[in-house]
């Protein structure tokens, strides 16, 4: 995701991470209980795991995850005017690439002279499912967050 | 200032799906063609801001969600 960003900087594209919840808590990364908590982990998210985009958080309720669907790991895309034209609740960087493609070309047609009208399309695309390296995420949680996963799902 | 059982319930302690999957509302999220709700953000400087600063800036913004764990 970061790669992304980069690559579609220069083409009018913005990218940040919006901080939510701990979805796996663990000993090293337990469950939110302050701001102050929930800022420090983001700076993990910058400092450990490399995220490289803008990082904002939300509320500690989380009344922007709410809203829009309180996902794990969800990706949308809002147009400049704040119109919502992507969203996807697993984020893909293959699929954002190929939606942002899309959008750009879109913007070139209408630059060219075309009239374009909205339309809705429902896609079912297909994510990278490593399991292993799902583990190992987990595994920098703590030892409760493997615990708990894999008693939830094996 | 949200309720303390409401942050206690979103920041739940542990993944077990009685506590995980009531957040699962993504059916339920804001159809795409419409105006997207807006709420207050915090830079990690801790400077305030608003999603819709953050869509207006460019012809299109990625927002993905997320955190360490």
């Amino acid at each position: 995701m970061n790669a992304l960003a980069e690559k579609f900087s220069a083409q009018g594209v913005g990218s940040i991470f919006l901080y939510t919840h701990e979805a796996h808590p663990g000993e090293n990364y337990p469950h939110l209980t302050s701001l102050e908590q929930k800022f420090r982990h983001a700076r993990a998210l910058r400092d450990v795991l490399g995220v490289t985009r803008p990082i904002l958080l939300d509320a500690l309720d989380g009344a922007c995850h709410r809203a829009y669907g309180s996902m794990p790991n969800m990706s949308w895309i809002f147009n400049q005017s704040g119109t919502l034209i992507y969203k996807s609740d697993w984020s893909d960087a293959r699929s954002i690439e190929n939606a942002l493609m899309y959008f750009l070309d879109a913007t070139e047609r209408r630059r060219g002279g075309e009239i374009l009208a909205p339309f809705h399309v429902e896609r079912l695309d297909l994510r990278n499912h490593d399991r292993a390296a799902f583990y190992r995420g987990l595994e920098r949680n703590g030892p409760k967050a493997v615990r708990e996963y894999r008693k939830a799902f094996g | 200032m949200a309720d303390a059982d409401l942050l206690a319930r979103y920041n739940y302690d542990e993944f077990v799906p009685e506590k995980f999957e009531r957040w699962l509302n993504f059916p339920a999220s804001p159809p795409l063609g419409e105006p997207a709700p807006d709420f207050p953000l915090w830079h990690l400087d801790g400077s305030e801001t608003r999603l819709s600063e953050i869509w207006s800036q460019h012809a299109f913004t990625v927002v993905e969600f997320g955190s360490f764990t």
